[in-house]
């Protein structure tokens, strides 16, 4: 579903993706890990094309993301990679509802009322359809996530991308997020998250990136990855990890 | 001193009021508002144009804009006013009236001020709501015109307004050019009055401080009932307003 084959990126002298080969297949859910500065982010915003690359090929569903490509070419590349940032970024001046409902309406040209049902429905699905009406402001931190979540699948997606979706949270707000995304996996959903929720990781992931210094170091089951990481760097961050 | 004002006010409202009007060319606090209004509200779809082509990648579009806006804000506006004045009616073989010089002035003049502070409410929003509806497919303009300016518009209403009160006292600059608007029909009672110019132009003050106060206010009154809404706190106490996030540049001639 989503490859990355020989992918280069750099800023300026600083190689922040580093020869990136690996595969997310359909229905699979893969976190990426790694310390901070490690290109997890980089990386999964070079899938929509929010960065782009140097170097290699990127495909998505077969089509190759950094070809030379018309404008609308490429939105509609984008309409069909959900995409759930660190910071939310629902629409402030839109309630609950006109946001899930706004891109399939304009975008799309989905009718109204279909649109609405829609919405409606994926709202339900995160257990927000009594906030339909709210603001964005009027929402928590958790619940403005859900929302956002329910928002990149109104364009019903082959894929998500999940940029770090917790960091922002307060602690108690997490648990609400991660049990969406959860529920999703559970759905066959095919899911790149980047996290720092590695409870998340063993239970959901069917496999684990690990990265550091924009190289995936490792690329295995979570099972194996928490209970005997291979590389020094992975051990390191898994210990660092337990002893707080 | 009162008494003069009391006068003056009794034997020449229907003068400040619409100046010769229907005798002559509406004039007067008419004049003043019809000239203000026109000029703001063609100034403002000129403004997002220009902000968009200021913060446009390409340089067919930036370059001509940005100098434009320099230009327009460069220059005294008395300056502008002269050459519209002077020039248009070379260039179009016929001459104006001082009405549509002023209007004309005051477009081009405005639209470069407001398209400065279209483009700070535009920068003024974070970074992730262009990319959120990127990511969701729209296309920049779509973006821009469904995420970005509805928002940066409603962030700038204070300055849009506090930037018609300067189009208000701009007006004034009219006067230079017979345009008959309020100080032009001060200045007509002055003339045939000759002996209490104080009582004449404390009472244009006055009209032009009441006119711009109020407007003032109900800009106020409106920003905090928005920011309420966008709050969640309709019906709530009516709170301080929100700090805004572009500050009103100044606009004095």
């Amino acid at each position: 579903m989503i490859a990355f084959s020989n992918v280069n990126k750099w800023y300026g002298n600083y190689h922040a993706l580093n020869d990136i080969n690996a595969e997310v297949k359909k229905g699979e859910v893969v976190v990426v890990c790694g310390p901070s500065g490690s290109g997890k982010s980089t990386l999964i915003r070079t899938v929509n094309r929010l960065e782009e690359i140097k170097s290699g090929e990127l495909r998505f569903d077969g089509q190759n993301v950094h070809a030379p490509m018309s404008s609308s070419e490429l939105n509609r590349l984008r309409s069909r990679i959900g995409f759930v940032f660190q910071s939310f970024n629902l629409f402030p001046h839109l309630s609950a509802l006109d946001n899930v409902m706004l891109s399939p309406m304009r975008v799309r040209g989905v009718k109204r009322a279909e649109a609405r049902d829609k919405a409606m429905q994926l709202l339900e699905r995160v257990g927000l359809a009594t906030k339909a009406p709210s603001y964005p402001a009027q929402l928590s931190g958790g619940q403005q996530q859900r929302v956002a979540i329910a928002r990149a699948l109104a364009m019903e997606p082959p894929a998500m991308l999940f940029d770090e979706p917790t960091s922002a949270l307060d602690p108690e707000m997490v648990g609400e997020v991660l049990a969406v995304m959860r529920r999703l996996a559970e759905d066959g959903m095919t899911m790149m998250c980047v996290t720092h929720e590695m409870g998340f990781a063993r239970d959901v992931a069917d496999r684990v990136w690990f990265m550091d210094a924009g190289r995936i170091l490792e690329s295995t089951e979570p099972e194996s990855f928490f209970r005997n990481p291979q590389h020094p760097r992975a051990k390191r961050f898994l210990s660092d990890l337990r002893s707080h | 001193m009162l008494t003069d004002v009391f006068d003056i006010l009794r034997d020449n409202w229907l003068l400040l009021l619409v100046g010769q009007f229907p005798n002559g060319p509406l004039g007067g606090i008419a004049c003043t508002l019809i000239l203000s209004v026109l000029g703001i509200v063609l100034a403002f779809p000129l403004s997002v144009a220009l902000a968009l082509a200021r913060l446009s990648p390409w340089r067919l579009l930036n370059w001509p804009a940005t100098a434009l806006v320099y230009i327009a804000r460069g220059v005294p506006l008395l300056m502008i006013i002269l050459w519209v004045y002077f020039l248009v009616p070379l260039l179009i073989g016929h001459n104006v009236s001082g009405f549509v010089t002023m209007l004309c002035t005051l477009v081009l003049y405005e639209g470069a001020y407001l398209a400065e502070v279209v483009r700070a409410g535009i920068e003024a929003l974070p970074n992730g709501q262009m990319e959120a509806a990127r990511a969701l497919g729209h296309s920049h303009l779509g973006a821009m015109r469904l995420v970005i300016l509805p928002q940066a518009l409603f962030n700038m209403l204070p300055s849009m307004l506090s930037q018609f009160v300067s189009t208000i006292k701009e007006t004034t600059l009219g006067y230079v050019i017979n345009v008959p608007e309020l100080t032009f029909a001060a200045n007509q009672i002055n003339n045939q009055l000759l002996t209490k110019p104080f009582q004449v132009f404390f009472i244009l003050a006055i009209i032009y401080f009441v006119v711009c106060w109020s407007l003032t206010r109900a800009a106020t009154a409106l920003e905090r009932r928005i920011a309420a809404r966008r709050a969640g706190l309709a019906g709530a106490k009516p709170g301080k307003p929100a700090p805004l996030a572009v500050q009103p540049l100044s606009a004095e001639p």
